[in-house]
């Protein structure tokens, strides 16, 4: 099923049990606000590189976060990087979210570390 | 200009004096312009015989108002506040980078950003105190001085992230470029702290070299370069024979044991931690590591398959196992001495009862507690039944017990068959078969609006997730007693309140916010006038002159605002650059443009086509983007502006719209010049 379904699913049991329990229930407008997703390159990436190459949009603080934030504008989407080459995306719906891992793939794998063993 | 050509001789060799003042033509020697204005610096002797040059300094960014209302006005009111927001913001400045001990240098850069940033109205709804900070570490940063974001905090006493927060937004908004930390730059500052004496070079030396390695072998990436430096430092001072122990480097570097622990560990981990002293000072490896946590998400996933093969193999087994157990059970029956007669009979009542319920625990998706309760009643009934049955039987025939005894293993062994079955579909029918169903309502009709759709919702689900009567009150107790103070806090609260209502002192501290209510006013003018009284933001302006903005201009605008009117938006006229400067003047006199007053001034053009001048102005005042202009001829539609926000694109809409007519109708009368946007 899938994940908005699943999520307007999950909501509406929810609900149901407000009802069970006595209160009056009503549910409308449900909408989808963010999507959140999770996906791992096959190789690692080095941030620093990646943030110089990529100035303006992307930006990196280690004392503040291990990530990598790069923010996507016309897709409203941002990618977290983390030197391991796991992502995090967030966007508005699923579409974009898709869009900006294929956006951004190129940028990293140019900047992929070099595996050892 | 007349000084091109003589009007009187017609000759174009013209003499112009500076000193005098005065254009005289050569040829016939007639004055053509006398007492001209010259641009030149004029000196003045003061007391003591020290000339000084005449004139004030005027800030670029300073009063833009001053020159173009002419009558009578106050012109320090608007300068003072920047000019006191420099000042203090100055004076913050000096006081934090002494603190840090940044040179002169830096705390004027760290001035000119703050100067940056208040002219670009970023101060606003953030305490200076952060965004000085901000500044601070902006300077920090592009000189490359070892001051960390934390030394900021400690300083302040505020939360690093929120520091740093401000600082992401500071260096976006201004462009700046700060380059990436180096751990290397924090080594000597460190070093110096921990006082190692004379030796303080080597080990600097030494610990730079380990940070180096560290970096080379990706340990640095996502990490606070921090952690890096103190195991570095660590390793170099005992390197060295210097005696420093964990606590100490923690104090100096401020990261906690275990993040240090682990740092060392993983330091551990990669070749270069093999070498002696000596050979490391000399060689480097060429060979490079995976970051850790890559290698730790690796490892992980290697257990995984691991558990998993292990657990296919011990399924395997275990079906072994039973297959063996069986196959002796069976031997052992056989082994064992028959009884006869009607003893055998009961025998064979009792075995296969006693098979079922012996294989039952050996399922392995048996839920342990559960299970063992239902089956020890369930051997109980059956026991039960058994006795009575045995009791019976004495006065009946032995066909009869048979029979009922052959109706009893079968019953024992459904029961038994339903113990062993663990699936959760049985177990619960067995459930609602035995306890009391709490559920017997149907499904209720959901209220007419909300329309839940109950499709695909398990309601037995649903009803484990709420809580039975006995958990509730558990759980009352828990969060009551979790939530004592605040149910305290709010009690006395109340009793305070009540109190103070019998007194008659309680005062209603309602923090509601009246609703404004609409201005009603016949022309833009008007609107404005109101709104500014109500407002209270000046009490001098010139209402005569914001009356006379709506009607035809007379004399054309002078100078332009500097900077405040940004008009990328290409309505133009004459008309509308005059209420355009004027507005635009108020505004910036005004402080910040709130929502209601860009509605209300663009409510009443809704009402009369005649006047959208005033709003297109308010509105391009508040855009800070220049767009090149157009000339009025070729105003076709609305403006496609970068980023409006959305409030001024449903203006600019409407105002385009009627600017698409009255545009158009000005430029029939009035046949404008181009004239110069900004």
């Amino acid at each position: 099923m899938d994940c908005c379904e699943e999520a307007k699913l999950g909501a509406r049991r929810l609900a149901r049990c407000l009802q069970k329990l006595g209160f009056k229930v009503r549910f409308s407008a449900f909408r989808v606000v963010n999507v959140l997703a999770v996906c791992s390159m096959p190789f690692a990436v080095h941030l620093v590189d990646f943030t110089k190459n990529n100035r303006p949009i992307a930006s990196y603080e280690p004392e503040l976060h291990p990530a990598a934030t790069y923010r996507i504008k016309n897709l409203k989407a941002t990618v977290q990087v983390f030197s391991t080459g796991s992502l995090t995306v967030t966007g508005p719906n699923v579409q974009s979210v898709a869009s900006a891992v294929e956006h951004i793939y190129p940028l990293l794998y140019e900047c992929q570390k070099p595996r050892c063993k | 200009m007349s000084s091109r050509v003589c009007r009187t001789c017609g000759g174009s060799d013209i003499d112009v004096d500076q000193a005098r003042g005065s254009a005289v033509c050569t040829g016939c020697g007639s004055v053509l312009e006398d007492n001209i204005i010259v641009s030149e610096v004029q000196f003045v002797e003061g007391s003591g015989g020290v000339s000084s040059a005449v004139g004030q300094f005027v800030s670029a960014d300073g009063p833009v108002k001053a020159p173009l209302l002419g009558s009578g006005f106050h012109t320090g009111v608007g300068k003072e506040s920047r000019a006191q927001t420099l000042q203090n913001g100055k004076r913050q400045i000096q006081q934090l980078g002494s603190q840090l001990q940044l040179n002169q240098h830096c705390l004027d850069t760290a001035f000119n950003f703050f100067k940056l940033v208040v002219s670009k109205h970023l101060t606003r709804g953030r305490r200076t105190e952060h965004v000085i900070a901000a500044c601070l570490y902006l300077v920090c940063r592009t000189e490359g001085t070892p001051h960390m974001l934390l030394d900021l905090s400690d300083l302040l006493q505020v939360n690093v992230y929120i520091l740093g927060k401000t600082f992401l937004l500071l260096a976006r908004e201004l462009c700046i470029n700060a380059p990436a930390i180096d751990p290397c730059l924090y080594i000597p500052r460190f070093a110096h702290m921990l006082e190692f004496g004379d030796k303080n070079h080597e080990v600097s030396m030494t610990a730079l070299r380990l940070v180096q390695r560290m970096k080379r072998d990706w340990m640095h990436t996502g990490r606070r370069p921090s952690g890096l430096c103190g195991a570095a430092l660590l390793v170099a001072a005992r390197m060295h024979k210097f005696r420093r122990s964990v606590k100490d480097v923690i104090g100096v570097v401020k990261v906690c044991q275990t993040t240090l622990r682990k740092r060392l560990t993983e330091f551990e981990d990669t070749p270069t931690s093999q070498l002696t002293i000596d050979e490391f000072m000399r060689v480097d490896l060429e060979q490079e590591c995976d970051p850790p946590s890559f290698t730790a998400g690796q490892h992980k996933v290697k257990m995984q398959q691991l558990e998993q093969e292990l657990a296919r193999k011990l399924d395997e087994v275990e079906g072994e196992i039973s297959c063996y157990k069986e196959e002796i059970e069976t031997e052992l029956e056989k082994s064992r001495p028959k009884l006869r007669g009607i003893y055998a009979a009961y025998a064979k009542e009792m075995d296969p009862e006693d098979e079922d319920v012996l294989s039952s625990p050996s399922d392995p998706e048996d839920k342990e507690g559960d299970d063992a309760d239902l089956q020890a009643a369930a051997q109980r009934l059956t026991q039960d039944f058994l006795c009575q049955v045995i009791q019976e039987e004495g006065g009946r025939a032995p066909q009869e017990v048979e029979t009922e005894g052959a109706g009893l293993p079968a019953q024992g062994a459904s029961l038994a068959s339903i113990l062993g079955n663990a699936s959760l579909g049985l177990q619960e029918s067995f459930h609602t078969f035995n306890l009391p169903e709490p559920d017997q309502n149907p499904d209720e009709d959901p209220s007419p609006s909300g329309e839940l759709d109950l499709e695909g919702i398990d309601d037995q689900e649903i009803d484990k997730y709420i809580l039975n009567e006995k958990e509730v009150e558990v759980k009352t107790e828990l969060w009551t007693k979790q939530n004592a103070d605040y149910l305290k806090e709010q009690k006395e609260k109340e009793e305070r309140i009540t109190k103070e209502k019998e007194q008659g002192t309680y005062k209603e501290k309602k923090k509601k916010y009246k609703k404004r209510e609409q201005i009603e006013a016949a022309t833009a003018g008007e609107a404005i006038e109101k709104m500014l009284e109500r407002k209270k933001i000046s009490s001098k302006i010139n209402y005569d002159v914001l009356r006379d903005l709506n009607q035809p201009a007379g004399s054309p605008a002078s100078e332009p605002p500097g900077g405040a009117a940004a008009a990328p938006r290409k309505r133009l006229s004459r008309r509308r650059r005059k209420a355009g400067d004027a507005n635009a003047e108020l505004s910036a006199g005004a402080t910040m443009m709130t929502k209601r007053f860009r509605r209300l001034i663009s409510s009443t053009p809704r009402k009369k086509k005649a006047a959208p001048q005033v709003e297109t102005a308010v509105v391009t005042e508040t855009a800070s983007e220049a767009v090149p202009e157009a000339p009025p001829a070729a105003v076709p539609g609305p403006a496609p502006a970068e980023a409006p926000p959305p409030v001024e694109t449903e203006e600019e809409e409407e105002a385009a719209e009627e600017d698409c007519v009255s545009a158009l109708r000005l430029v029939g009368d009035y046949g404008c010049e181009e004239e110069e946007v900004f």
